[in-house]
């Protein structure tokens, strides 16, 4: 039996080199074993560089093509716009522009650009990088993929002279035009080929305080400061984000020093962190909303109806009762644990000038009395078993939600009882979120759970709202908030859009807003915070947007990470090795001496047999 | 003279994984859904192997054959299945991107029409079979890279990751069932075989989770994610240290779970052994009962063992989707974690049939090997 015999010694050698490649790596395990920390102080320049965890998509870093957030928002700390949105409380201050003013109708828009400015290449920046941005994503729809709705209104961009730019709209709007548009170098883009195309992935040329140096898919993309920053150079020299798929990773990577900066927590998550050495936690005052979407009886844009809603829902009686039977108070304090704002309409509080005064006469509180003489009054009378009926048919409601986010379930929970107070059997469908979105985009629900993010002009999302952005009469296209369509509203959106005297210009959102309440297409819930994270030993002077109570992440500007500085050197976690080094050497050793005793041991026995 | 315990089931036929409760791919374990996720048409269940082949008559060409043809049936279901799966699920791509941002009718139909998602379902379906023909898998929707440069890119810590993962439970699970069975019933046997079938039980994103905050977060001794610190060279003496450091929690995740199906394919080989006449005659020469074991029932028995830790291989392979998650380690299960957040049709469809077409190359060369290794099967 030659080949078994040579078989078996093939499998004893491979046998033997397996369990010796085992010893080699727990030696060079026990090597590694010494903390993370001892990992760190050998990446370059530690201190000064600031780690961010995410989890984020990135399709490339190229402005006028990506649409994702962490590019969206790398692209605020690499490129300046014409305006930005102060830190204070987001209004409009300078940009690249420090001065701008628009004719009597507002039709003809006119910035100064800031004398002497530089690219981060040292090349000269100019109006004409502003009027070559524009024009691009005017005359090129793959270069308005991502911002082409900003530059709808533009019937053309110029540049008279070098700190002249002149932006003349086909309608007059009130949003000052030179916001969320990153402006780029004409030396560096208008030499490549198929800028649509381009990635834009690596050693980028801008005007913003911070440049992208490298990014490494799924692993960690690289900012470092710019000098030629017209407001200073940053005093951080370098922003890491470094990929974390699971939150619970970032908890744990910020509580070990790993990271500087996480955000985007759970309440839990939070609270965990409350007593972690050396981190200090931000409740920030987020720009989101989170309410309930009912269906009003959505309908193309033509105003034919689809879906398969329930019909009780297009009497705003019925959507006004389902309003006053939930506490949204108990909500915030429960499935919120406190951190979220009381919430109005879909404008965040952190917009004061916009969002919906709770002082408002239209304002309405939790009251089940009155709930219940809404629907008495539509015309829904309590049956014998307590739901409502009409023309014999029982008010039954289905109410969709993400069966992976735990606080549209809490909601859930806590909506079931009170809807059954007032008579209407909710019946809840929890479900994955494609479900979910598939289903509300065909107008296939009753309520569903939703949420927006707000940028500080209100334009847009009261845009949303207005009946034109329903769907065509495939279903297709829409970009509806709830679906919803009223003749008054969309009067007052187009008054606001063009009213140029701010005082004048809140007042008419003011009203729109309090229309959207009174109709109540949707209940919005609360205003959820946004909580975050980061290392106090190594860290300080994060600015915070609204600079009172605001968060750090996710601004519409670059102020976050622009002002933060290390705290002073010398402080840094130490070096040297940990328990967990010499428990490491400790098994390698055995594990070595062991298996190497056990190797010795059957050599001398073998071959002397056989 | 002392007999091993006897074994009921002894035997020429190749009859492993009858007596002990072989883990194959058990529809009610978590860590191995994912495998049955991927590519159910192949189950690495080492009790099915060869079942179905007679072990005499045939060509090594027939048999070579035969199984050639079941790897590219299953290939080519897997290859249809992968474009209609992934188009059954429900919400629209396009719609899902554009959630919440601020984009005009306009815009989202020319993000469609980038997507040839405007074309209909049956002229995707031709671009994509032609696409596979060509090697060409399609462009990623949210990397806007060609699918196949995607996965050649996250491939390699895969391999890292599964490797070292297979190489240590592989040699833990099969050294502790050689010991089980010798000893078998012993305490030392029923410590062994419990604790093994305690951590296969135990779904891996859990494991890993503990071991992330236990080892990450408290005691700080290791990283909670990622391969390698960023800045440092791969290849550098420290970025390798580093590399090694990143990768113990998600190899101690992987191995812990997987371990014990060498470990209980390795005893029930070993008992199958046991009973045979040769080591009885190893004994009348003298030889101490460690060695009867080291030089002649271990050897016997690792011979059909080998090839059925080839079909597991695969299912480690389809595994690691979890434990990359938890431990953010860049690799294919990451990727197609991503790919399903998306969702990432063309990269979710690439990653589909990677996965599946690893575990069908793998269980091939399980078939293979198996005839050329173990003579019984050739000579009866």
């Amino acid at each position: 039996m030659v080949t078994q015999h040579s078989l078996r010694r093939t499998v004893r050698v491979s046998l033997r080199r397996c369990l010796a490649g085992i010893a080699a790596l727990a030696l060079a395990g026990s090597m590694a074993a010494s903390p993370a920390q001892a990992a760190d102080s050998e990446a370059p320049a530690a201190e000064n560089v600031l780690r961010i965890a995410t989890d984020g998509f990135i399709d490339s870093f190229n402005p006028f093509t990506s649409f994702y957030l962490v590019p969206t928002n790398t692209f605020r700390y690499m490129y300046e716009n014409l305006v930005a949105n102060d830190a204070k409380d987001g209004s409009v201050t300078e940009g690249l522009a420090t001065e701008w003013n628009t004719d009597s109708d507002g039709k003809v828009w006119t910035y100064t650009i800031r004398p002497d400015m530089k690219w981060s290449d040292g090349e000269p920046l100019t109006s004409k990088d502003v009027a070559w941005t524009y024009n691009q994503m005017m005359d090129n729809d793959e270069m308005a993929v991502a911002n082409g709705s900003l530059v709808e209104n533009f019937a053309k961009v110029e540049a008279p002279d070098d700190s002249t730019v002149k932006i003349t709209l086909k309608k007059a709007q009130a949003n000052n035009p030179g916001q969320e548009i990153p402006v780029v170098p004409e030396h560096v883009w208008s030499k490549i080929d198929n800028p649509g195309e381009f990635k834009n992935d690596e050693k980028s040329v801008g005007s913003g305080p911070f440049q992208l140096d490298s990014y490494e898919a799924n692993k960690s993309i690289t900012l470092k400061a710019n000098p030629n920053f017209w407001r200073g150079k940053p005093k951080l020299d370098e922003i890491q984000y470094r990929y974390y798929t699971n939150s619970d990773a970032q908890v744990q990577a910020i509580r070990s020093g790993e990271v500087d900066f996480i955000t985007g927590l759970s309440p839990d998550q939070f609270t965990a962190l409350e007593n972690a050495d050396n981190v200090e936690l931000n409740d920030g005052n987020g720009r989101r909303f989170n309410g309930i979407s009912i269906n009003p009886g959505v309908a193309d844009a033509d105003g034919k109806e689809f879906g398969t809603g329930n019909e009780a829902l297009g009497d705003k009686k019925v959507r006004q009762a389902i309003r006053a039977g939930i506490d949204t108070e108990t909500l915030r304090k429960q499935v919120m644990q406190d951190y979220a704002q009381p919430a109005t309409s879909f404008i965040p509080a952190v917009y004061p000038d916009w969002a919906l005064s709770p002082d408002n006469p239209v304002v309405s509180g939790f009251d089940v009395d009155r709930a219940k003489t809404l629907l008495d009054d539509a015309g829904w009378k309590e049956g014998s078993d307590g739901i409502r009926e009409k023309d014999g048919e029982k008010l039954q409601l289905r109410f969709l939600t993400d069966a992976d986010v735990p606080t549209e379930q809490s909601t859930a929970k806590f909506l079931k009882p009170w809807m059954k107070d007032i008579g209407i059997d909710l019946k809840n469908e929890s479900t994955d979120a494609d479900t979910e979105s598939e289903r509300t985009t065909k107008g296939d629900y009753d309520m569903y759970f939703s949420g927006w993010s707000i940028n500080p002009d209100p334009d847009y999302q009261l845009s949303i709202n207005t009946c034109g952005q329903r769907p065509d009469a495939e279903g297709n296209g829409g970009t509806s908030q709830d679906g919803w369509c009223n003749k008054e509203f969309d009067k007052l959106y187009q008054a606001q859009h063009v009213e140029l005297d701010q005082a004048k210009r809140q007042e008419l959102v003011q009203k729109a807003l309090a229309i959207h309440y009174e109709e109540a297409p949707s209940v919005t819930l609360w205003y959820p915070n946004q909580l975050e994270a980061y290392r106090s030993d190594r860290f300080e002077n994060f600015t915070k947007q609204p600079s009172d109570g605001g968060a750090i992440a996710n601004q519409v500007g670059y102020w976050g990470y622009s002002s933060v500085e290390p705290v002073s050197a010398g402080e840094a976690t130490g070096g040297g090795m940990g328990a967990g080094g010499w428990i490491g050497i400790g098994a390698a050793v055995i594990v070595v001496l062991g298996g190497g005793g056990w190797l010795l041991s059957r050599r001398r026995k073998s071959d002397d047999r056989e | 003279m002392s007999t091993p315990t006897h074994d009921p089931h002894s035997g020429d036929r190749p009859d492993r994984g009858t007596d002990t409760a072989t883990p194959g791919t058990d529809p009610t374990n978590p860590s191995s859904a994912s495998a049955q996720g991927t590519a159910d048409t192949a189950d690495p269940n080492p009790a099915d192997v060869d079942m179905d082949e007679p072990p005499a008559g045939g060509s090594f060409a027939r048999y070579f054959l035969r199984k050639l043809g079941g790897a590219a049936t299953s290939m080519v279901l897997v290859i249809v299945l992968g474009f209609f799966a992934f188009r059954m699920l429900p919400g629209d791509p396009v719609l899902k991107i554009a959630k919440e941002r601020p984009m005009s009718p306009a815009q989202i139909a020319e993000l469609r029409s980038q997507y040839g998602l405007d074309k209909p379902v049956i002229v995707q379906f031709w671009d994509y079979l032609v696409g596979i023909v060509t090697g060409d898998l399609g462009e990623s929707y949210v990397y806007r890279k060609s699918v196949s440069s995607l996965i050649g890119d996250y491939l390699g810590p895969t391999l890292l990751l599964t490797g070292t993962a297979a190489v240590i439970a592989i040699a833990l699970g099969l050294w502790l069932g050689q010991l089980s069975a010798w000893r078998r019933n012993s305490l030392f046997d029923k410590l062994a075989s419990s604790t093994s079938l305690i951590f296969w039980s135990v779904p891996t994103f859990w494991l890993g989770l503990i071991l992330l905050m236990i080892f990450g977060g408290t005691l700080q001794w290791l990283p909670t994610g990622g391969m390698i610190t960023p800045g440092l060279d791969p290849w550098s003496p420290a970025g390798i240290i580093d590399v090694i450091t990143h990768l113990i929690l998600p190899v101690v995740s992987l191995v812990a779970v997987v371990y014990a199906q060498f470990l209980m394919i390795m005893r029930a080989s070993l008992l199958e052994e046991m009973s045979e006449d040769y080591l009885t005659t190893a004994r009348a020469k003298g030889l101490t009962e460690d060695e009867v074991r080291r030089r002649h029932a271990v050897p016997n028995a690792l011979l059909p063992t080998v090839t059925v830790v080839f079909l597991h291989i695969g299912g480690l392979i389809a595994g690691a989707v979890t434990v990359e998650a938890v431990f953010s380690w860049p690799g294919l299960g990451k990727l197609t974690f991503e790919a399903i957040r998306g969702p990432d049709l063309p990269l979710l469809q690439g990653t589909f049939v990677v996965f599946s077409a690893l575990i069908i190359v793998m269980n091939l060369a399980a078939d293979i090997v198996y005839r050329f290794l173990d003579p019984r099967v050739r000579r009866v």
